[in-house]
């Protein structure tokens, strides 16, 4: 499948819906059961892909809404990772969870969610997993001697997950690292643990790096200059950042990133509802266009679109796509 | 009859308490109560601490719904400070006749409005002109506003709570920058200033630390004052007159902060506000036998007050209400003479009362409760509360907080010092408010529910007494980030 010029896609998730964190909590609560939550999340995936096909974007995602935060999900599927259940008290807590020996490997089952990604959508689909880095700052190591060696036996684990992925259709890969801005001076071994990751997995890989989104808020403030030159011995394609909310201050950057990845370009602030116009975004992509060429770029939101209310959600994306279309037109593709 | 004390002044109280018993029993030996009427009553015993305030001695409280009163549930509130033993039974009386809806009901009021939620009442409007109108009101008692403080003065001041609020933003900064995560421009706000006391306080305290550290970070400092009235902002301006260079003066509504600065969305490194959220806009709801009710309000004058008042400013008493009406329109210049003017809202003040009502929550819905709080968190937060229980939903309080925590760095933090409540169980052992501080209005802040709001908003809040004034009540409310 051919992609136009600038892509526009998801970072990863869609808009969490009031009446699905409900149901969520009340599972948490024990009054529904979990086939029931089943069911309620395959419905709200199926309209989180609708929407974003509606809305105009040319890469999809399952929206991520059977995942109750970039953590959890995972955790609870890590085999060796002991979690608390009584530790959540709402549904978008983290777990306490700890590991107390190590990671055996086995599968984490998200390749049923890709497949039923690709059996709800006909266009091109995007699957999206959190990295090791931020899952090893979430859990309590009680067994590895350094971060970075518990880092890596996620990432051993994940690697046969990616291959999983690949081998049901996946083309199309994004692992979410967050806690690097958090953390940048893990910078230096976390490549290492990423590249770990992606070894041998035939997709296209993306690595979603922001300032983080817990609560719809950053979690911390910088400048993307932390990356650089470290990132450039990771082995990905495609590095996805966020510009929209930060402001030009870091685009400059993106000079001396285009060599070597492609970027998917912020264009879109998640953390405020003000909705975008078409001509804000397109202003955004053209001053990304003085620093990169449009063969490099990818367009999408900052960051995940799980706290913004679904209407704000969808009007947003659907600036962003209309904004897209505008450059393109302007590009004569 | 359920006989309930609602504070902990045992010896201060005991006294009133035992009359209170004596009387009732009078009044059924007497037939002034009858015996379905007696087993119905919930007698509240309050010791109200705020010598003005709006309640009358005695105050009756029925059930009412858009069907009707529901004879089923009355409450009866005496204040065993105010009352004295020999009016209790001529007070009670009075309350068993109001209480019983096939009475003629006793005359007595000058209403001044319609029963609302207590946030919507014109004691608010009160409230606004009070700091929109301050210097003449402080013109006319002759005393300025931190003066009539319970105390005499605002512990927003205390010079080692300022010191210690300095080193840990001293800290803070010095960690950013390790990590070479320092702002260019360090914003701090402070958020209802006073007399610009304490910000003078804290930038002087700022810059000698800074001095004799060497760290260069006074002159990155952005310092924001900001309150609701241009008259006190601009009273604020010479306690820092000697830093007036990186201080701006903001007109803002501290229920929506962000409205105001929402150019400094995740920018600023600390917020603080002193006394603020008890003069924000409130309402109380209360659990009765499981079931929920909003309290409603409505004021109005006793009317022998509302006779003398309307004598003293030869006005028919006819005429008061429209001309309080006036009053809270235009200010003190609904008079002829401003100095009338302000004579008449104080006097008005003085003698405003508020007749409650509970009308029940068949539903408990989004847009009864404050932004941010939803049913099933309020059933969360009750379900270990006392099962009889009437308790402020500190919506105002609430609102600015949600309004607020936008503007935070991600490593910055808000604090508030004010009379919080952190378990709903104090909600039994004493009396919360309403009371009058001069011309404002005072309540205590719902630390319960704001907890549970600050969570949904990403944020974990710590309640710390505010230790540096023994026997103060006020407490210092921390914000951190919630993992």
């Amino acid at each position: 499948m051919s992609l136009s010029l600038l892509p526009t896609t998801v970072v990863g998730s869609y808009s969490m819906p009031g009446w699905l964190e409900r149901l969520k909590t009340e599972y948490f609560a024990r009054r529904i059961s979990r086939v029931d939550l089943d069911e309620i999340h395959d419905t709200a995936v199926k309209a989180a892909i609708k929407d974003q096909e509606v809305a105009g974007l040319d890469i999809i995602t399952d929206g991520e809404l059977r995942r109750d935060n970039l953590i959890d999900y995972f955790v609870e599927r890590l085999p060796g990772v002991q979690i608390d259940r009584a530790s959540k008290k709402f549904y978008y807590d983290f777990y306490d969870s700890v590991v107390e020996g190590k990671l055996p490997h086995a599968s984490l089952g998200l390749v049923e969610d890709f497949r039923f990604l690709l059996a709800n959508t006909g266009r091109e689909a995007k699957f999206c997993i959190t990295g090791p880095h931020s899952l090893s700052k979430r859990i309590h190591n009680k067994f590895y001697p350094t971060e970075e060696a518990f880092a890596t036996d996620i990432a051993r684990v994940l690697n046969l997950e990616l291959k999983e992925l690949v081998k049901a259709g996946a083309r199309y890969i994004q692992i979410d690292e967050p806690y690097y801005s958090g953390f940048p001076e893990d910078l230096v071994w976390g490549v290492n643990v990423l590249n770990t990751l992606v070894e041998g997995v035939q997709a296209k890989i993306g690595v979603h790096i922001c300032y983080g989104n817990r609560y719809g808020k950053p979690s911390w403030e910088g400048s993307y200059r932390y990356l650089l030159p470290r990132i450039f011995d990771a082995k990905v394609h495609q590095l996805t950042l966020e510009f929209a909310r930060r402001g030009e201050e870091d685009l400059q950057l993106l000079r001396e990133l285009v060599p070597h990845f492609e970027v998917g370009v912020g264009t879109i602030d998640v953390k405020t509802h003000a909705v975008e116009t078409a001509d804000i975004v397109a202003e955004r992509i053209r001053k990304s266009l003085k620093f990169a060429p449009a063969e490099r770029l990818f367009v999408l939101p900052d960051c995940g679109c799980f706290h913004l209310p679904r209407q704000v959600a969808f009007a947003k994306l659907c600036a962003m796509v209309e904004g897209t279309r505008l450059v393109r037109k302007e590009l004569g593709t | 009859m359920i006989l309930q004390f609602n504070h902990l002044q045992r010896k201060s109280a005991a006294a009133t308490s035992e009359d209170v018993i004596d009387a009732l029993y009078g009044l059924l030996e007497e037939g002034h109560i009858d015996e379905a009427q007696f087993a119905r009553l919930r007698i509240h015993l309050d010791w109200i601490q705020y010598r003005r305030n709006f309640r009358e001695p005695v105050m009756i409280m029925r059930a009412a719904s858009e069907a009707g009163e529901d004879p089923s549930l009355v409450d009866v509130h005496i204040d065993t400070r105010q009352i004295s033993p020999g009016a209790l039974r001529g007070k009670l009386h009075e309350a068993m006749l109001r209480a019983d809806p096939e009475a003629p009901r006793p005359d007595g009021r000058l209403v001044l409005e319609d029963f609302h939620s207590f946030r919507a009442s014109i004691a608010w409007k009160f409230n606004g002109l009070y700091w929109h109108h301050l210097t003449d009101w402080e013109k006319a008692t002759g005393r300025s506003y931190e003066q009539a403080l319970p105390g005499g003065k605002s512990d927003a001041n205390h010079v080692d709570a300022v010191a210690d609020s300095v080193a840990d933003f001293w800290t803070l900064v010095k960690d950013l920058e390790s990590h070479n995560q320092l702002p260019t421009e360090i914003f701090v706000l402070e958020i209802g200033v006073g007399m610009g006391t304490r910000s003078g306080l804290w930038l002087d305290r700022f810059r000698l630390l800074d001095e004799e550290r060497g760290t260069r970070y006074y002159s990155r400092l952005k310092f924001l004052l900001a309150d609701y009235s241009l008259a006190t902002l601009e009273r604020s301006r010479p306690a820092v007159k000697a830093h007036l260079d990186l201080c701006s003066f903001l007109v803002l509504d501290a229920l929506n902060p962000i409205k105001t600065l929402a150019f400094l969305r995740h920018k600023i490194l600390h917020i603080h506000l002193t006394n603020v959220y008890d003069n924000l806009p409130d309402e109380e709801l209360a659990r009765r036998d499981g079931r929920l009710y909003l309290v409603q309000v409505r004021a109005y004058l006793p009317i022998a007050e509302a006779d003398r008042i309307a004598h003293a400013f030869r006005l028919a008493v006819t005429e008061v209400s429209r001309m309080v009406g006036r009053l809270l329109e235009v200010g003190p210049d609904c008079f002829h003479e401003r100095s009338q003017g302000v004579a008449f809202w104080q006097d008005v003040w003085k003698c405003l009362r508020l007749e409650e009502r509970l009308v029940p929550l068949n539903e408990v819905t989004h847009d009864r409760l404050p932004a941010g709080l939803d049913a099933r968190q309020l059933a969360d937060v009750l379900r270990t509360a006392p099962s009889d229980l009437r308790f402020h939903l500190s919506s105002g309080a609430l609102e600015s907080f949600r309004n607020t925590v936008p503007l935070l760095h991600p490593r910055g933090y808000l604090q508030v010092q004010d009379i919080f409540i952190s378990n709903l169980n104090d909600c039994r052992l004493g009396f919360q408010g309403p009371g009058k501080l001069d011309g404002s209005i005072v309540n205590w802040v719902n630390g319960v529910l704001l907890r549970e709001v600050a969570e949904r908003a990403g944020y974990d809040v710590h309640f710390a007494p505010f230790h540096y004034r023994k026997g103060s009540r006020t407490s210092i409310l921390y914000t951190t980030q919630r993992e």
